[in-house]
């Protein structure tokens, strides 16, 4: 069972790696890029808590194998706040709306939605309780997540730059 | 939960991939979106030894529509590693082919539709999905290769059995024509999960073209979550067919529709006798929508 | 507490941002798989396929010849090396259940582990765990709790018709005579589904032990860090001091991780004889299979009724599957459902039985309210009794609810309620919902062949209960040399918001700004004793704790501040970081320069004042249980030609004292009506008849999803309780009301059809079960 090289963008840094086929994407930046935001919470492609962006689209990382992002972009949820720290407007609208609680759902959360207000900028509430149905949070009963993707949005709408956000 | 070892390729063209699988036996498994095969791979209830990576694979990806021609109706031609998401994003999708469009927001969530793939939903025939019972509804033909040629495979052929369809292990799904129905046609998709995004418990994909004299010229309903493989109410259809609209009862067709099922799956979620009823409420929901929407096309 | 007051509140009672969330907004945070040690190893499970068997053999050669593997440990190697088993909350001397940490010669359940596989990352271990061949001869299991009393096979030897234990009030005979005159007596058998905590984060620790130093370090998921701590020294026979646990994120609990299970112990007995730090972090479906589960019990419970809906007397027979190897000794926590069955209602005449019963599935374990089962039983049976009263249940539920002059009121089971507000919070929330526009609502919808309900929950829950483990809690508080401050609890960061409360508390407590205050938590080696996240206490205990603690150093400050302002320290108050003389502007010294001659220049201190400032202190609450109550309303609309249930407005009206942080409290009522959602409609940690679990993946166990819940409103009752801040407890109410509310609601919109629900979960399929049973035809 060869290993294989990869070349794969993270967070905008590029970085080369041996690894065996069989590495997911989630354990490969875990272990290999240490970052270790991505989290496993089922790894079998339910709970959404492993969610990144590979090449801008939202996917599930413990459902890819490092060897097929050879070659593509991937943003964690480490890649998402300003390199001083400032908080995106998502992270800024989770903090906001007490978007969490133990907080190992909340990359994935961040991540999805991140990528659904980019797609969907003026969602409806339909819409939003869709797009995060492929996110399970054991912690906030959603109320508080519902919320920070209303507010988001609107802080979007009224801020169309959607760089940077709230320092702490 | 990590999947055991594997050997992964990755053909550039279909022609070295399919070597690849005519090489490999069936120590193979093809990959494509894998929202399927991982889980099962994580789990380790599949265990193959060499993975073949369409992700390189050229020719394998869009939507094109083909015009009528030489008697044949036009199609919709998908290559088997359009994403779902790329489906839900297509125009020519929802305006050609509405029932494929419609079923493809039920599919998982968006973050599983981003890799999924519609040749992958099909390959894997998964009794429960959406696309298989839209295959069928709308008489869809497979496009397969091997080493040894090209065929089309019509989609009642094509489920074969629980997980499995007519492909050999040296054949690959290269594309799917979806035919594009014309005239008074409506389209509709019911399911019923105890979750949205969930397997349905039961589902119908139903359309339905009127003749002038409101008559139904032609229907397909496709099943799913209602036996081992994806259905085709061939039945229910043939019963409805050149019946007035206005005499065919919607509850009637979802009886009809459930009738014959002798293998229905049951398991945590609902009996096969829920199932059947729950598959008859379904299918006499979509049976109603698609022939409102018949009736004012 | 006397002496000196900072001199206002300005963050409790305030949403406060959370100071957790930026770290793990951005992805910093430290959960325990996030750990890495150098030279670390990863252990798998080889778990039973079989429900009971024998173990016959266990041959690890083929696993011990694949290339990474270090070990592979089994009974033999490991069991004997416990020196004590026991937990703090429990005690020594209670005659707890088997717990074993590898299975000794028989597998009681599916998961049961049988070996651990040592090797140099998951994958390899499991590939390894994959080739221990283990030989077994099946036995024929207990599956099914509710018959295994008469059972000829026994899931543990010396526990005849497997029985684990049982408690109860006075004879049932002597209520008969009550029941026997009652006007009316509704009897019913309420039967709950297994289902479990499911944190997102599954269970997990690191133990790395140092042979030289006799140290043993563990970074784990857990909600009580000392009491792993105490619990492993124990197990090791390891002076405590020589064992460090560490913790600063779990990834949720909700009882689950309030004490080490035998996977724990597995890991802390190995940890010795492996050459490296040891990981084991367990898969979705270990947590499904073996993590335990909770709730699966039922209650043959009885109200007796006087003409004019009075509630004359109550009992229940309560019998709940332990499982195999319960965590802690369920026993004794099974008594609550008896003594809280009566509620927060005038009950007089009153008694209770409770059976625990071993079954060879998964352990009992704590989950959020583990007596929620009062609730359900006695709420489902007033809505029963009022149906057959024709009365609304509204109006059964006003005439019996506790008023305030009613109280304190001791129930009849003993239970000295006060500073509750029961008929408050019914109001409050039937009011938020408009609960006479929604019956006519009902009315209408019906009209239209539409099946609406409402359904309520009024509950009194024990909350901080001082006993054992949890009689106390500490604190330190360290005003640094620059004027900054830390605090130290025992904490830790489980989704409770514990860091942001005693941030709170402390910058309120000093008079400081919350920015110059950081808290320190969930590492033994430098925080205070504390018992941990359990039975809604975090909050008002460490209220307490803090509370006690900054008192000395406030009196402190507050002397030196007078001495250096020449003014009486009953002049002086704390505020803004500095402390000022009262009425004379300009009279004032930042707390900077307080904590500069405490540090440095200690002879310019008053005559008796101690240098530095940095105190820590204890809190033994005067009571030894603070009650929460609250009542949930929820309406709902019930397709019933498919059985689905679409939930419409959840109205939670509640009484936790005084909110520390509003924010904090919702989202822990929140967090629990979820679960109790999730509880009541589709979440089932099923078995086969064969004893196999038939849900260990995330696609057959059904967590609610952001789909599935409705908006959740609030009406904040705030009645203060005897202790400090008069904060009570609220981690674990919201999972307590919401099942009650959830059933009693399709219940309501199902009345049409006569139906009656005693069992749950109200699976689509049970619902339209119901329906057609009521009616005998099959809807479309």
């Amino acid at each position: 069972m060869p290993d294989a090289d990869i070349r794969v963008r993270v967070n905008g840094a590029l970085r080369r790696a041996t690894v065996p086929p069989r590495l997911t994407l989630a354990d490969y930046l875990r272990e290999r890029c240490g970052l270790t935001g991505t989290h496993l919470g089922c790894e079998h492609g339910v709970c959404g808590a492993c969610t990144v962006l590979l090449d801008g689209e939202a996917v599930r990382a413990c459902l890819v194998f490092a060897v097929q992002a050879d070659g593509a972009d991937v943003t964690t949820v480490e890649g998402l706040a300003a390199p001083d720290g400032a908080l995106s407007p998502v992270q800024a609208a989770f903090r906001d709306e007490h978007g969490l609680q133990c907080g190992f759902c909340t990359p994935g959360f961040v991540v999805s939605v991140t990528a659904f207000l980019r797609d969907t900028p003026d969602p409806t509430d339909e819409q939003i309780r869709e797009a995060l149905s492929g996110n399970l949070c054991r912690c906030t009963g959603y109320q508080g997540i519902l919320r920070a993707v209303r507010t988001a949005a609107r802080t979007a709408a009224a801020d169309p730059p959607a760089a940077g956000g709230e320092s702490r | 939960m990590k999947p055991a070892a594997f050997d992964h390729h990755a053909p550039a063209d279909v022609g070295e991939a399919v070597a690849m699988l005519a090489d490999l036996g069936e120590d193979a498994k093809v990959l494509a979106g894998g929202q399927s095969l991982v889980p099962m791979l994580a789990l380790r209830l599949a265990v193959p030894e060499h993975l073949v990576d369409l992700r390189r694979t050229a020719g394998l990806r869009g939507v094109a529509e083909h015009e009528p021609a030489d008697g044949c109706e036009g199609v919709l031609r998908v290559g088997a590693c359009t994403t779902q998401t790329a489906i839900g994003r297509s125009a020519d999708a929802a305006r050609a082919v509405p029932l494929l469009a419609r079923a493809t927001p039920l599919i998982g969530h968006f973050q599983i539709r981003n890799r999924g793939t519609v040749g992958g939903s099909l390959a894997h025939a998964d009794a429960a999905a959406e696309y298989p019972s839209v295959a069928l509804a709308l008489g869809a033909r497979m496009h397969a290769r091997s080493p040894r040629g090209a065929r089309t495979i019509p989609a009642d052929r094509f489920f074969t059995g629980m997980w499995t369809t007519d492909l050999a292990d040296d054949e690959l799904l290269t594309a799917v024509d979806f035919p594009v129905w014309r005239g008074r046609r409506g389209f509709a998709i019911e399911e019923f999960a105890r979750r949205g995004g969930d397997f349905a418990i039961a589902g119908a994909a139903v359309a339905v073209e009127l003749a002038g004299d409101d008559r139904v010229r032609r229907c397909g309903i496709g099943l799913f979550g209602l036996g081992p493989t994806p259905l085709r109410a061939a039945a229910a259809e043939e019963a409805a067919t050149g019946m007035a609209v206005a005499d065919i009862a919607a509850d009637e067709v979802g009886r009809a529709a459930v009738a014959g099922l002798d293998v229905v799956p049951a398991d945590l979620h609902a009996s096969a006798d829920h199932r059947r009823h729950v598959g008859a409420v379904v299918t006499a929901r979509a049976w109603r929508r698609a022939v409102r929407e018949a009736a004012h096309a | 507490m006397t002496g000196v007051r900072a001199a206002a509140a300005r963050y409790a009672g305030a949403r406060v941002p959370r100071v957790e969330d930026p770290r793990l907004l951005t992805g910093h945070g430290t959960y325990v798989d996030d750990v890495v040690r150098p030279g670390m190893l990863h252990a798998c499970f080889v778990r039973s396929p079989l429900a009971r068997a024998r173990v016959l053999g266990v041959d690890a050669a083929e696993a011990l010849a694949l290339e990474g593997v270090h070990a592979v440990f089994t009974a033999a190697d490991l069991n004997p090396d416990v020196r004590e088993q026991w937990y703090t909350l429990i005690g020594r001397d209670v005659p707890d259940t088997p717990r074993p940490p590898l299975a000794e010669g028989e597998v009681r359940f599916v998961g049961d582990p049988v070996a651990l596989v040592v090797a140099a990352d998951r994958y390899v271990a499991e590939d390894a765990a994959e080739l221990v061949a283990v030989d077994y001869e099946p036995l024929p299991p207990v599956v099914d709790y509710a018959t295994a009393h008469e059972s000829d096979e026994l899931v543990h030897e010396g526990y005849p018709g497997n029985v684990a234990g049982t408690l109860g009030g006075p004879p049932l005979d002597e209520l008969a005579p009550v029941f026997d005159g009652a006007a009316l007596v509704v009897r019913e058998t309420i039967r709950q589904q297994a289902y479990a905590q499911v944190p997102i984060e599954t269970r997990g620790l690191v133990a790395e032990w140092s042979a030289p130093a006799g140290e043993l370090t563990i970074w784990t998921a857990t909600q009580s860090p000392h009491e792993v701590r105490l619990f492993c020294s124990r197990l090791l026979g390891l002076p405590e001091q020589r064992v460090r646990v560490v913790m600063r994120d779990t990834g949720g609990g909700f009882g689950q991780k309030v004490v080490p299970q035998r996977e724990d112990m597995c890991v802390m007995l190995a940890a010795r004889k492996v050459p490296g730090a040891l990981k084991w972090i367990e898969d979705r479906r270990e947590n499904l299979m073996s993590a335990g589960q909770a709730r699966h019990e039922h209650a043959d419970a009885r109200l007796a009724f006087a003409a004019d809906g009075t509630i004359l007397a109550a009992a229940v027979d309560h019998v709940q599957d332990v499982g195999a190897y319960p965590v802690p000794w369920p026993v004794g926590t099974a008594a609550a459902v008896g003594m809280f069955f009566p509620g927060p209602y005038r009950v007089t005449r009153a008694t209770w039985t409770s059976t625990s019963v071993f079954s060879n599935t998964v352990g009992r374990n704590a989950y959020r309210g583990p007596w929620q089962l009062e609730s359900l039983a006695r709420e489902v049976l007033l809505d029963v009794a009022a149906r057959r009263m024709g009365l609304d249940p509204a109006d059964l539920r006003r005439r019996n609810l506790l008023r305030r002059d009613e109280l304190p009121y001791t129930n009849p089971n003993g239970m000295p309620y006060s500073d509750i507000t029961p008929l408050e919070t019914f109001e409050r929330a039937l009011e938020i919902l408009g609960y006479e526009e929604f019956r006519k609502e009902q009315e209408r919808a019906r009209a239209e062949g539409r099946y609406l309900g409402v359904g309520t929950c009024t509950y009194v829950e024990p909350t901080t209960a001082a006993m054992a483990l949890h009689a106390t809690e500490g604190a330190t508080i360290r005003i640094e040399p620059s004027g900054k401050v830390n605090v130290y609890v025992s904490g830790g960061s489980s989704g409770n918001s514990i860091e942001t409360t005693v941030v709170q508390l402390t910058a309120d407590a000093l008079g400081v700004d919350i920015a110059d205050v950081s808290t320190i938590q969930g590492d033994t080696a430098v925080t205070p004793f504390g018992g941990g996240a359990a039975g809604s206490r975090s909050g008002s205990m460490t209220a307490g704790a803090v509370g006690e603690t900054a008192a000395v150093l406030r009196e402190r400050i507050t002397a030196i501040a007078a001495h250096r302002l020449e003014a009486a320290p009953g002049d002086v108050e704390l505020t803004g970081g500095r402390a000022r003389v009262r009425g004379v502007p300009g009279a004032e010294v930042s707390l900077a320069e307080i904590a500069e001659l405490a540090y440095f220049r200690p002879d310019e201190l008053p005559p008796g004042v101690p240098p530095g400032l940095e105190h820590s202190g204890r809190y033994r609450p005067a009571t030894p249980v603070i009650f929460a109550n609250a009542t949930h309303v929820c309406t709902c609309e019930v397709d019933v030609v498919t059985g689905a249930v679409t939930l419409l407005r959840y109205v939670v009206g509640e009484d936790c004292g005084p909110m520390i942080n509003p924010n904090v409290v919702e989202g822990q009522i929140a967090g629990g009506v979820v679960q109790g959602i999730g509880g009541a409609l589709f979440e089932h940690l099923a078995y086969d008849g064969e004893g196999n679990p038939v849900a260990t993946t995330f696609m057959d166990y059904l967590l609610p999803t952001a789909g599935d819940v409705p908006v959740i409103e609030y009406g904040h009752v705030e009645t203060p309780a005897a202790g400090p801040g008069g904060y009570k407890g609220v981690g674990e109410g919201g999972a307590i009301g919401a099942p009650p509310a959830v059933v009693n609601a399709v219940a309501d919109a199902l009345a049409p059809f006569g139906a009656q629900i005693t069992r749950l979960p109200l699976t689509p399929e049970s619902i339209v079960a119901l329906v057609r049973a009521a009616d005998g035809t099959v809807p479309r």
